[in-house]
């Protein structure tokens, strides 16, 4: 894939990072629930590279917050280094891991890559945003419970599309000529 | 789904202002909105924000459009701050939820600034055009061009990506319609179904984004644009 076309990806996807979660608030407290952020972060990840997802994980949110003030300019800095992790997370690990069949690479590097965001997410908040007021119990609630439908979606659509993307000769193949 | 207006076409000084002044004004404005801590100083934001609205000649329904689409998030922030986040003394308790005047006044607080810096970023888009938001970007940008730093790239993406807001909108909405015809779902009472509805969309939508960015990069390559990984982009400029 050209470094175009990575640049181009990474901003269609942060402009998807935009528009989803515009999407998704027509349903009630549907951002921290859905995370409909994270979906074109990490699915640019995996097509595109570690460098493209990190692009379109500070874009998606920084635009985002200039354009239509979500996410919250107080929640912006957490968020964005945390959808950064997830964009090179992804990257990295669709790049290392090659286990001969397409599922289970994008399997394993997207459930990679949404437990080192949520690390890397509740680290920074404990070192950085949120210092001395931050629990496990907290990291728990905020990462694992409020986003468990979001957690769901993601296993849900991430690889699909990935594997969609693929099938419509859109981004590189990862295994050519392998159905 | 939520609106979201494009460029207004008017003459105002705020349409004729630099790009990069009103990036940087926009990011002064909402640090200063996010300062706010009392009725005075509410008092006084809102009456700058109402006197940029009027100077930007663009109008109070496309300013406030995004707000209608915020409703739901600002209900709730008003409710968890109004329910859940004050140790004061309650007007009305339910179990954990405590219903306290100071957790309503810092939910309407919270909901009033994060009104306006919606407004602002409105405003921003409203009266500058993509192309000026990415000169505005380059011009900001341009001192980390000495660090090494592929300020033109940067530049790059942030245009494709404004650009392609609007677009992706509409194509979501043609989405959302076709599928509405074919099985319902968007306007449906339940949450779940709604999600579900949703979740359906997400597949073509990512095709359709994808593809346009497929026939961008070969548009962009063919009159002879390269994105080099360590000079950044070279070339025909303004080829998006």
């Amino acid at each position: 894939m050209s470094q175009t076309k990575r640049v181009v990806i990474a901003a269609v996807c942060a402009a998807l990072g935009v528009v989803l979660p515009m999407a998704f608030h027509a349903l009630p407290g549907a951002g921290n629930v859905w995370l409909p952020m994270h979906i074109p972060v990490m699915i640019c990840g995996l097509v595109a590279g570690p460098v493209a997802g990190a692009a379109a994980g500070v874009l998606a949110p920084v635009l985002s917050s200039l354009l239509t003030g979500m996410p919250a300019a107080p929640i912006l800095p957490s968020m964005t280094c945390e959808l950064v992790a997830y964009g090179l997370a992804s990257g990295m690990l669709a790049h290392l891991v090659r286990t001969g069949r397409l599922a289970v690479d994008l399997y394993v590097s997207l459930v990679g890559a949404m437990i080192v965001g949520r690390l890397v997410g509740g680290a920074l908040q404990a070192l950085i945003f949120s210092q001395g007021t931050y629990s496990l119990a907290a990291w728990v609630s905020g990462y694992f419970v409020t986003g468990a439908p979001g957690i769901v979606l993601q296993l849900v659509v991430v690889v699909p599309i990935v594997a969609a993307l693929e099938r419509a000769g859109l981004v590189d193949a990862r295994y050519p000529g392998k159905e | 789904m939520r609106t979201f207006g494009g460029y207004v076409w008017a003459d105002s000084p705020l349409h004729r202002a630099p790009a990069a002044a009103k990036l940087v004004g926009l990011v002064v404005g909402a640090a200063l909105v996010l300062a706010v801590r009392g009725p005075i100083t509410l008092a006084a934001a809102l009456v700058a924000v109402a006197v940029l609205g009027v100077v930007s000649r663009v109008g109070w329904r496309r300013l406030l459009a995004p707000l209608w689409g915020m409703r739901w998030f600002l209900l709730v922030i008003v409710a968890l701050n109004a329910l859940l986040f004050s140790v004061s003394e309650p007007l009305f308790s339910l179990g954990p939820l405590r219903l306290t005047l100071p957790g309503i006044e810092r939910g309407l607080l919270i909901a009033a600034r994060t009104c306006l810096i919606v407004v602002l970023g409105a405003m921003l888009t409203a009266t500058t055009t993509p192309q000026q938001v990415v000169h505005g970007v380059r011009e900001l940008l341009k001192p980390l061009a000495r660090l090494g730093v592929p300020t033109e790239t940067a530049a790059l993406a942030v245009g494709v990506t404004v650009q392609f807001v609007p677009t992706l909108l509409r194509e979501s909405r043609q989405l959302m319609r076709a599928q509405e015809l074919r099985c319902g779902g968007f306007a449906a009472r339940g949450i779940m179904r709604r999600a579900v509805s949703y979740v359906r969309l997400l597949v073509p939508v990512f095709v359709c984004a994808v593809r346009r960015a497929d026939e961008l990069s070969r548009a962009m390559e063919a009159r002879g644009y390269r994105v080099d990984r360590r000079r950044g982009a070279t070339g025909e400029r303004g080829c998006s």
